[in-house]
């Protein structure tokens, strides 16, 4: 019941959310199964820790790797559902803007997501990454305005374009178990395919094919860069939360899946080929994604190419592999989530108090909103690797394995990536927060809600970026394990 | 040989060219409907196909997906995209970008590349080369159908005939993965589908039409 | 016995041709809702034209009554390789399929000449257009032959229905699906039907073939006339020949030639009902779209050629 539990709360929850109409009781519902939810899920990491592996019936499965993106979850789901209650008082008008349908979609997508994590299955997977798409796509067109259904448009389809791709690279998968021996019926589950995989390791060719089309299909969910035109599009156009949502949950999930798969074929055919592949993708992103970053005139586009960016990183550190490399993806991953939050949280506030996020038309920031700055200049830092937050650890230790390689190009890549990245951002900042405020609507104070969430989220930062404590790092190297 | 064996065989061995048909044929197809309805051409041949493995190799787990894919992909789905076009009343065909004749010789030249590039894969799994061929021609005219028609609406059939394609590759080299997978990976194309269908109509009431050519309010 | 058979073949396709085109039209006709005329009123026409005074405008050249003379010749002589009962044709070893299509053609040539030289403008614009639509069928027509005659191994077209007729039932091969799809779209633009050309049509925007003969009358057009209907006659049957020779006799047995005429009677009729029912649905082309169709028929002759090599 460990994983059955908190799987299906949140789907039972969506249906629940739609009979509440009044909007404070319906605010008032969510609140009360979020905490349920992030309750079930703490139970399980525990149970996770404790027990190592745990396996229900034949789709669910829990291991060191779940557990670790089961926290990352949690802690981005919890802030989120925090920031919200304050921010869907100003939701426009319309169709599907109802606080209950905020929320049913909202339980609906963490539903899809938690079925990434918990399935043991790699058809299972494919079909829960599919889901994600569906579910977060009507949260992107939630405000119905001609950007936000563009957005959704292209998201749904491009999306969908890449996952069948993905199917295609899982069927590849499959034909090579098949053929390796495994018996038909078990050649899709992950646990069993890791243990046969020295069997598969004759058909190559097969394998590569698999991984290409993989990398291809979860890649463009992740945000590399060929395939990442639906990203900023989608980031922007959504609403602050959801776009939180979007890069601090979605990204890690179809990451998630890409180490999976890319477990199996390392264990098959070696660690060649495949950590090519991600070096070629991260470096293409990092670097593609930091030029963008300059010429950006919205500032949750400039936000959702950073993400671009630093997903590039966490390939470039999957793709350095070994230990250091490894650890430091996943520990970027964790961190890039929790800032990623913490800026998205600070463009709410902003839209709200100016009316547009164009960056040319914000001026005089710091002196109309002192706290909101105070945490956008904090996040901008965090974001690019300064040190007193968690994302510099996790850089620098991506960067040591890149030396040890003696990998300089990779090293250099990343160095030059993250500076452009600085730079972009400092010049935008830069004008924001300095001159007069021109136009400014006369707010009330930012809610309780939102405040407690961004200082809960800044001091995660800040802890993971000067202490980590001791537990996370077994979680870390517990998932690790999983991994080689 | 009783009627029905022969039957199987010949509908196995022919509904490769029935395939190329219908590829060719949605390539040169001018009106919106016309290219619904040979996509469930293409999803009855399918259906066809998988009915005469089930009974060459005996299997009762291809009867029920034979049953799902016609059920899904050639009663609800056209049946669904029917309505749409009906509802949305947007006049002016395809808007493709290339004449039909074009499009053929684009769709021609597809089903050659596609030949040439299983034939590497064909040798190593000792496949049937035709029907590999045929699923990757339908996969290569998907994506084309994508990009080369300038409705919203053709943008989804493009989408549905390219994972028909990759449908029809795990059918040809795998006989068909589990059927719990098979459901769930049906159920989310039907519910793609009618998000898509969700959209299309969003695009329609706020943007006064459907190309999606004219979608570029967000760039760079 | 063999050359009785053969002549016998010539004559059913020279003979029964205003028959298809009456029947084509009397189905026409009742899917129009209307009685229709009778189908042996082209034999009537025919008749009435033969028996009729050949009026000729003072501008014309001898060539002007030579023209349907020479295109009626032509098109007999093309339909001397056509084999309907058996596998032989009566002109079967003088040449191959590309002497059938170069015979039509020459008709074709001489009618636009013919046409030229009438002195009208209508001559001159049916002339100019049935250059474009004969141009750009000739290769299609050609192509989709040739697809078929590698697979077959053979260039004569006897050679062809020799070979198809010894396949097993339902043998559906890539190559001549799309040779039969080309040749049907342009055996529709070679014998002047919906959606290429209305052949009932007297609309100065919509004619092609009845422009060209607008100023013949009396025995020239007879002539003409039937050479149409010789050349729709042929055209289908050898459609039918080539791609469903089931029923073709495989002896010269009295009975195995009784099952192929009825065969081949059944075949017929069935073409016609479809081709007046597609008449009847499809509107006609503009002028700047046939290039477009034929392009189609084309790419899929090209294709079907393409095919032969990767069978192998």
């Amino acid at each position: 019941m460990t994983l059955w539990l908190p799987l299906l709360l949140p789907l039972f929850g969506a249906l629940v959310m739609l009979a509440f109409k009044n909007p404070r009781t319906a605010v008032r519902v969510a609140l009360g199964i979020g905490v349920t939810e992030a309750a079930l899920l703490g139970n399980c990491v525990v149970k996770l820790r404790a027990a190592g592996v745990l396996q229900e019936g034949r789709y669910l499965r829990g291991d060191g790797l779940t557990s670790f993106f089961l926290i990352n979850l949690t802690l981005v789901f919890a802030l989120v559902l925090a920031y919200s209650v304050g921010y869907l008082r100003h939701v426009p008008k319309g169709r599907f803007s109802s606080p209950r349908w905020f929320y049913a979609l909202v339980f609906l997508f963490l539903f899809t997501m938690l079925a990434v994590y918990l399935s043991a299955n790699l058809g299972m997977m494919w079909i829960a990454i599919e889901a994600t798409t569906l579910a977060s796509a009507l949260l992107v067109g939630f405000y119905n305005t001609q950007g936000a259904v563009e957005a959704g448009w292209k998201y749904l389809i491009v999306c969908t374009v890449g996952i069948a791709f993905a199917l295609f690279g899982t069927i590849a998968l499959y034909l090579a178990a098949v053929r390796g021996g495994v018996p038909a019926e078990m050649a899709l589950d992950w646990a069993v395919l890791m243990d046969a995989a020295p069997q598969m390791s004759a058909a190559r060719e097969l394998l590569k094919l698999a991984f290409v089309f993989v990398a291809v299909g979860y890649g463009t969910k992740i945000g590399f860069v060929p395939m990442h035109s639906w990203l900023p599009d989608a980031h922007a156009e959504a609403p602050s939360p959801i776009s939180a949502l979007l890069s601090a949950a979605l990204l890690n999930c179809a990451l998630y899946a890409l180490l999976r798969v890319e477990a199996i074929t390392s264990r098959a055919i070696g660690h060649g080929f495949s950590h090519t592949l991600l070096l070629a993708f991260g470096g293409l992103s990092v670097l593609t994604a930091a030029f963008l970053m300059i010429v950006q005139r919205d500032l949750k586009r400039l936000l959702a190419y950073s993400s671009i960016e630093h997903m590039g990183i966490v390939a470039l550190g999957v793709g350095l592999g070994g230990t250091l490399g490894l650890y430091g993806a996943l520990l970027h991953a964790f961190n890039h989530s929790l800032a990623k939050t913490l800026l998205f949280f600070t463009t709410g506030n902003i839209r709200e108090a100016f009316g547009t996020l164009r960056m040319d038309r914000i001026r005089g920031m710091a002196r109309a909103l002192p706290y909101t700055s105070a945490v956008l200049v904090a996040g901008g830092l965090a974001v690019a690797g300064m040190p007193p937050f968690g994302l510099f650890v996790s850089e620098f230790i991506i960067l040591t394995s890149a030396f040890t390689q003696a990998r300089y190009l990779v090293a250099t890549l990343i160095l030059a990536a993250i500076s452009i990245a600085f730079g972009a951002r400092l010049y935008h900042c830069q004008r924001m927060l300095s001159g007069e405020a021109k136009q400014l609507s006369a707010r009330p104070k930012a809610p309780i809600s939102e405040i407690a969430a961004m200082c809960v989220c800044g001091a995660c930062l800040l802890v993971l970026g000067l202490c980590i404590p001791a537990a996370f790092t077994a979680v870390l190297r517990n998932a690790m394990a999983v991994l080689q | 040989m009783g009627l029905v064996e022969f039957a199987a065989a010949k509908t196995l061995a022919s509904s490769a060219v029935f395939l190329f048909i219908t590829v060719l044929l949605m390539a040169a197809a001018k009106r919106t409907s016309t290219c619904i309805m040979l996509f469930g051409v293409q999803c009855a041949v399918i259906t066809a196909q998988i009915l005469a493995a089930a009974f060459v190799y005996h299997s009762r787990e291809a009867y029920v997906v034979a049953a799902m894919v016609f059920v899904v992909k050639v009663l609800a789905i056209p049946y669904a995209l029917l309505g749409i076009r009906k509802r949305l009343n947007v006049p002016g065909g395809v808007s493709a970008s290339t004449t039909p004749a074009q499009s053929v010789y684009i769709a021609a030249g597809l089903i050659l590349l596609a030949f040439l590039v299983v034939q590497p894969y064909v040798r190593a799994l000792a496949l049937d080369g035709e029907m590999l061929a045929a699923a990757t021609a339908v996969l290569l005219t998907g994506a084309f159908l994508m990009v080369s028609r300038k409705k919203a609406l053709m943008q989804v059939i493009g989408l549905l005939v390219l994972e028909n394609g990759i449908f029809l590759a795990a059918l040809t080299t795998t006989f068909g993965m589990p059927l719990v997978i098979e459901m769930g990976i049906f159920f989310d194309l039907l519910i793609c589908v009618l998000l898509l269908g969700v959209f299309v109509f969003r695009i329609r009431d706020t943007f006064e039409h459907v190309d999606v050519s004219k979608l570029r309010r967000l760039r760079g | 016995m063999t050359f009785a058979i053969d002549f016998l073949q010539v004559l059913i396709l020279v003979g029964t041709a205003p028959l298809l085109r009456g029947l084509v039209g009397r189905i026409k006709a009742r899917i129009q809702n209307r009685r229709g005329a009778s189908v042996w009123r082209p034999y009537a026409d025919l008749r009435k034209l033969f028996s009729k005074e050949d009026l000729i405008s003072a501008t014309a050249s001898p060539l002007f009554r030579l023209s349907p003379m020479i295109l009626f010749a032509a098109t007999v002589a093309a339909a001397a390789f056509v084999p309907t009962l058996h596998g032989f044709a009566l002109l079967g070893t003088a040449g191959d399929f590309i002497v059938l299509v170069y015979l039509l053609a020459l008709a074709r040539f001489f009618l636009i000449l013919g046409a030229m030289d009438g002195g009208s403008s209508f001559g001159g614009m049916g002339a100019s257009r049935e250059a474009l639509v004969s141009t750009l069928a000739e290769a299609p027509l050609l192509l989709a032959l040739v697809a078929v005659s590698i697979v077959a191994h053979s260039t004569s077209v006897a050679g062809i229905v020799r070979w198809s007729s010894g396949q097993p039932f339902f043998h559906l091969s890539p190559v001549h699906a799309l040779a039969f799809v080309a040749f049907t779209l342009v055996a529709i633009a070679e014998t002047g039907r919906v959606p290429i050309d209305n052949p009932i049509t007297h609309l100065e925007l919509t004619m092609i073939h009845e422009a060209m003969v607008l100023e013949y009358s009396g025995p020239s057009l007879a002539l003409i006339e039937w050479a149409n209907a010789i050349k729709l006659n042929l055209m289908l049957s050898l459609l039918v020949a080539v791609f469903m020779p089931w029923g073709i006799a495989p002896a010269t047995s009295l009975h195995g030639l009784a099952i192929a005429l009825a065969a081949y009677a059944l075949k017929m009729v069935l073409l016609a009902v479809l081709l007046a029912v597609l008449e009847s649905s499809v509107a006609k082309l503009r002028m700047y779209l046939v290039p477009d169709f034929l392009g189609v028929a084309c790419a899929l002759s090209i294709l079907a050629v393409v095919f032969t090599a990767l069978k192998r």
